[in-house]
């Protein structure tokens, strides 16, 4: 009997139903999991290559970016809190929000952010965006504690506990978190009308990659 | 004929039940509440156990499966 991910792989992924060509989604590595996978994570990967890393399935990836979009264009963009810990979320983190008008928040957490109404930063966001659920794990248990949705990037290697929409991709690439941010303040901004429905932001997603010294 | 109101009873509060495992969860902490994140137009619930175990929701409107 066929597997279903053989089956899969024999239908070919069109680039008309993708947001951008299937070879830019390869090239920032958008696919490209982890060796360890969990079980939440079986029903968005759909091959493991012979040396252990798991694949991705970049449909799901394009169709999540299309819901997250929408609920984010929804909200309004001030209660938007988008937070990533990891160094290479920084830049597109910082990017994403001064595109949609969100609130960012790179590097160490203070807790109580979320909890904590006497504290300076305190902030009542009506929705949160997480780089990785995993390193960015104050942030997410707060969210969890008080009942703000919570969208994540969500690796091989991640759970699904505590999150509301999940965004299947490769969370831990200087260029696939920057691609990532990158298609999804554009597909907000084309949803909220601010931008035409083939519209392109000026800058492409180099721009939100994390510059690294002495190689860039 | 109008409905007489009571001064002693409680306003009325619209009860939640988890769109997942259909318990009521009006008076729950860690309870979430937001609209289906594909047609924006049902009220997705989901209560804390639910989302610890991160069961699955479906959009009774469109269909869509969560998270």
């Amino acid at each position: 009997m066929p597997d279903a991910r053989d089956e899969f792989m024999s239908i070919p992924v069109e680039d008309k139903d993708l947001l951008v060509p299937r070879q830019k989604y390869l090239s920032a590595g958008i696919h490209v999991g982890t060796k360890v996978r969990t079980k939440d994570m079986e029903k968005f990967i759909y091959k493991v290559r012979p040396d252990g890393l798991c694949m991705i399935d970049i449909r799901k990836t394009d169709e999540r970016i299309r819901v997250a979009a929408k609920f984010l264009a929804r909200m309004n963009p001030e209660k938007i809190l988008v937070v990533s810990a990891r160094i290479y979320g920084f830049k597109p983190v910082r990017k994403f929000a001064e595109y949609v008008g969100a609130k960012a928040i790179t590097g160490r957490i203070l807790p109580g952010l979320l909890t904590n109404p006497q504290s300076p930063s305190y902030t009542e966001p009506e929705v949160v965006l997480l780089s990785d659920p995993r390193v960015d794990k104050q942030i997410h248990d707060e969210s969890a504690k008080v009942g703000i949705p919570v969208i994540a990037l969500v690796d091989a290697d991640n759970t699904l506990e505590n999150i509301d929409l999940a965004i299947p991709a490769n969370n831990k690439g200087r260029r696939s978190l920057a691609f990532i941010f990158w298609l999804l303040a554009r597909e907000v901004l084309r949803v909220r009308g601010d931008l035409p429905p083939d519209g392109e932001l000026p800058e492409g997603y180099e721009a939100f990659a994390t510059r690294i010294m002495g190689i860039m | 004929m109008a409905q007489e109101v009571g001064v002693n009873q409680p306003p009325a509060v619209e009860e939640l039940y988890c769109t997942s495992c259909g318990r009521r969860v009006t008076y729950e902490r860690g309870v979430v509440k937001f609209p289906c994140p594909n047609c924006g137009e049902y009220l997705i619930v989901r209560c804390r156990i639910c989302r610890k175990q991160a069961n699955e929701y479906v959009c009774p409107n469109c269909g869509f499966v969560g998270p």
